[in-house]
């Protein structure tokens, strides 16, 4: 499962995956998991009062989605840090195009830079996390 | 309506929560990871631990912010440990930070968790900056 980093370039992919449709009962599912019952993801009324077309994505759920690529690829032993900015809003029926590439290694770990993209190309998060090297 | 400053430091009661299986496997569920039973939590399940009985819209309700004017625009985690299925989690919370940009117009709180083990190991920290649009205020 561990992705190779020390013969990686920097700059290289590390891994990549596009998560299935984000629909309202997946909203519904993580504000429940998570116990972020926010109107702003489950209720088009309050969202469209908060100035958005119809409910959008927790941006919580969207990290959760891109820190998939850091729990399938590392074991959470050598995970250090984990830094999201949130960028761009996720419309409800919307995919997230999720990336880690290597920005760095240094005194025996990894420095990878992340991202999530919607399918209409708008960035959701640009992130990063430093793993541990195996 | 700004913030008041007086607010920075405060600080919800520490709080437990348990990292059972039950919840554990519910958020994995709920961010797509299906299959092998699940006996790490997942890098953001912080999040369901310091969120734990409403804290956040607690938080800022008590600080007098309306929750259709905020937005969460950061956030940072940092491991020291991995959460395992069992663990009894003790949370902190407080407010470390309020400031504003444009005039007001933007008011930024941050939030910071440290979570621990019930025998006093150090889990991780968890940093949230949330955004607070303020339409109205008079650009200085």
């Amino acid at each position: 499962m561990s992705a190779d980093l020390r013969n990686a370039e920097a700059g290289s992919l590390i891994a990549e995956y596009r998560t299935s449709v984000i629909t309202r009962e997946m909203l519904a599912q993580y504000a429940e998991a998570s116990g972020d019952l926010n109107p702003l993801h489950l209720d088009p009324a309050f969202a469209r009062k908060a100035g958005f077309e119809d409910v959008i994505a927790h941006g919580m759920l969207s990290m959760a989605l891109l820190g998939r690529l850091l729990s399938e690829h590392f074991p959470a032993e050598r995970l250090c840090n984990f830094n999201a900015r949130f960028v761009g809003t996720v419309p409800v029926g919307e995919t997230l195009l999720c990336r880690a590439s290597l920005e760095a290694t240094e005194l025996g770990s990894a420095v990878l830079a992340l991202e999530a993209v919607t399918s209409t190309g708008t960035v959701a998060i640009t992130g990063s996390a430093r793993v541990l090297m195996a | 309506m700004a913030i008041d400053r007086g607010f920075l430091g405060y600080a919800l009661p520490p709080f437990t929560v348990a990292a059972s299986l039950e919840r554990v496997t519910r958020f994995a569920r709920a961010i797509g990871m299906t299959g092998e039973p699940v006996t790490v939590a997942p890098p953001t399940f912080m999040k369901a631990v310091e969120g734990e009985g409403n804290s956040s819209r607690r938080m800022l309700q008590a600080m007098g912010v309306e929750l259709s004017r905020v937005l969460h625009v950061e956030q940072q985690f940092d491991y020291l440990a991995p959460i395992r299925v069992g663990d009894i989690l003790l949370v902190d919370r407080a407010v470390t930070d309020i400031y504003d940009k444009r005039g007001g117009t933007m008011e930024f709180i941050v939030i910071e968790s440290s979570i621990s083990r019930d025998d006093g190991t150090p889990v991780g920290r968890s940093r949230q900056v949330i955004l607070v649009r303020n339409p109205t205020a008079v650009p200085a």
